[in-house]
């Protein structure tokens, strides 16, 4: 019997059922290398426990800061997890393998991203527990803000991760613009020291990198402030988007087939 | 099935396809030959939609590449497969992808594992596999949801006796049932044995196409009589049997030993070769 005539569900649903599968397999992938993932839950938890008394001696709200700037700075090395599942399939030749079958790019993309994006937050709900728990950062008034921050973030970042592994040559190229890149965003947007601390002209320059937005929204959410929250949302969702799109595009021809655009 | 009609395609100063036009049919075996660099995994790339040609045109069951993935399986001449994973999971994933429900995934799998002898090896990371073990897990992953056009490109290339034998079977079993076959390689007697219709690429076109007997019988052989004082007789010629007999007839000494050799696939490729070079 061939394939044309097996029953198969049809739109959404078959799309939904790609993704899952690939989900499932990214996840298979992601348990048997658990290492990357183990340590971004636990530098943090060191350095904020580390930390803590400088921020609390330098700034009011001294464990809301550190706990929040290092769930931000940490999170953003989910770029670097992204980028490599993704360039991993060069790596092994298997994006154009994956690509002859029905699901679009876009659909490999996601069912690729998501254990990922699970990961991060399960690192972020980790770290906040944390925080409140052995730092002192106030228990949220608003959970549902923090998941929501926390899922706007992770988007945000993931996106950027597949854009990074769209555009990039090898895994040691991801690698530099990851670790250099990761650490500029996150201490330019004040995650890593306060930004009332650092130069003038860092904070001037701050808004222009996302971990700032991530800061303002993680802080704006912990203390429950709805309307503090929309501004950076919105920025982090149409960076997100802008990201995710590009990829998409790209990935859909492979790697190093056609231009830039 | 397959209608690839006039393909042209150049990456920067380099001609790929130069008017490549190949057809199969449901059922059909084409064997594609041809030199490094004569545009078969170019041709492969186009009918599965990585890539778009310059001109031409293809139709897959009347439709184009972007309208029918999922009923063409693809076997790439590079292994490209997740080492982490088991074989296992690996059919699991390219045969949800391709829509199959659990059940139907199942006895797919069931049945590629006893064909492609994978049986002993399904719970086993492909990481870890021999080449011809990745081969067949290769070749399964392709198959595993019976696409109506299956796309090998040298799928026994480094192989062993048991991946090629095992490969063979299932192409064979896949025609069998309708699927139309292209067979790319360099171990033309795979082709005897698939009774392939071959199919000669060469500069980015084909340049010959029928079945081994078609584009054969323009080419010489050998008869090789050897006498008993050791004398060697060898004639060149395109009728090999006939010539034997006529040899046989006319000799009068005692005949150690005699020799047939027919125009082998090797003979027809080179042939060929040069005369589109000339």
């Amino acid at each position: 019997m061939l394939v044309d005539s097996v029953p198969r569900p049809a739109g959404a649903f078959d799309a939904l059922y790609r993704i899952s599968a690939m989900a499932r397999h990214n996840t298979i992938i992601r348990l048997r290398d658990p290492g990357q993932a183990i340590s971004y839950v636990v530098m943090p938890m060191v350095l904020m426990l580390v930390l803590k008394p400088l921020y609390v001696r330098a700034v009011d709200g001294g464990a809301t800061q550190v706990s929040t700037g290092l769930m931000v700075m940490f999170s953003v090395f989910a770029i670097s997890l992204a980028g490599n599942a993704i360039l991993s399939e060069r790596t092994w030749r298997t994006w154009d393998r994956l690509r002859v079958s029905r699901a679009a790019a876009a659909e490999l993309l996601v069912g690729k991203i998501l254990p990922i994006f699970a990961i991060m937050v399960v690192q972020q709900v980790l770290l906040l527990t944390y925080g409140c728990l052995v730092i002192g950062l106030p228990v949220p008034s608003a959970p549902h803000y923090v998941l929501a921050a926390i899922l706007i973030w992770a988007f945000a970042l993931l996106a950027l991760g597949a854009l990074l592994a769209a555009i990039v040559r090898s895994h040691g190229e991801l690698s530099v613009i990851c670790d250099v890149g990761a650490l500029t965003l996150s201490s330019l947007g004040g995650a890593l020291v306060p930004l009332s601390l650092m130069p003038e002209w860092a904070q001037l320059v701050a808004p222009a990198s996302p971990g700032y937005w991530a800061l303002t929204l993680m802080q704006a959410a912990v203390r429950g402030d709805l309307a503090g929250m929309l501004p950076s949302a919105a920025i982090l969702l149409a960076i997100g988007l802008a990201a995710g799109a590009f990829a998409a595009r790209r990935l859909a021809r492979g790697w190093g087939r056609g231009g830039l655009i | 099935m397959l209608v690839v009609t006039d393909l042209v395609k150049r990456y920067g100063t380099v001609q790929a396809l130069d008017g490549f036009t190949l057809n199969v049919a449901a059922g059909e075996i084409v064997g594609l030959v041809g030199h490094n660099g004569a545009g078969k995994t170019t041709f492969v790339e186009i009918v599965s939609d990585l890539i778009r040609p310059d001109s031409g045109h293809v139709t897959i069951d009347g439709k184009p590449p972007s309208a029918t993935r999922g009923q063409v399986g693809v076997a790439p001449q590079h292994i490209a497969l997740y080492p982490s994973v088991t074989v296992r999971e690996h059919l699991e994933l390219f045969g949800r992808l391709a829509g199959l429900r659990p059940a139907a995934l199942s006895a797919a799998i069931d049945d590629l594992a006893g064909i492609l002898r994978l049986s002993e090896i399904m719970d086993r990371r492909t990481g870890k596999l021999s080449g011809g073990q990745q081969r067949r897990t290769q070749a399964a992953t392709a198959l595993v949801h019976r696409p109506a056009l299956l796309l090998l490109d040298e799928p026994t290339a480094g192989a062993d006796l048991e991946t090629r034998q095992a490969m063979l079977d299932v192409v064979k079993q896949r025609a069998g049932e309708g699927a139309a076959v292209v067979y790319t390689t360099h171990y033309l007697p795979e082709l005897t044995e698939l009774q392939a219709t071959i199919a000669v690429a060469q500069n980015g076109r084909v340049i010959a196409r029928g079945t081994y007997e078609d584009l054969a019988k323009d080419l010489p052989g050998e008869v090789r009589v050897t006498l008993e004082d050791e004398e060697e007789i060898s004639v060149s010629t395109t009728q090999p049997t006939a010539t034997l007999i006529e040899l046989l007839g006319r000799l009068d000494r005692p005949i150690s030993s005699v020799d047939v050799r027919h125009p082998s696939l090797d003979d027809l490729y080179r042939s060929l070769a040069v005369h589109d070079a000339c």
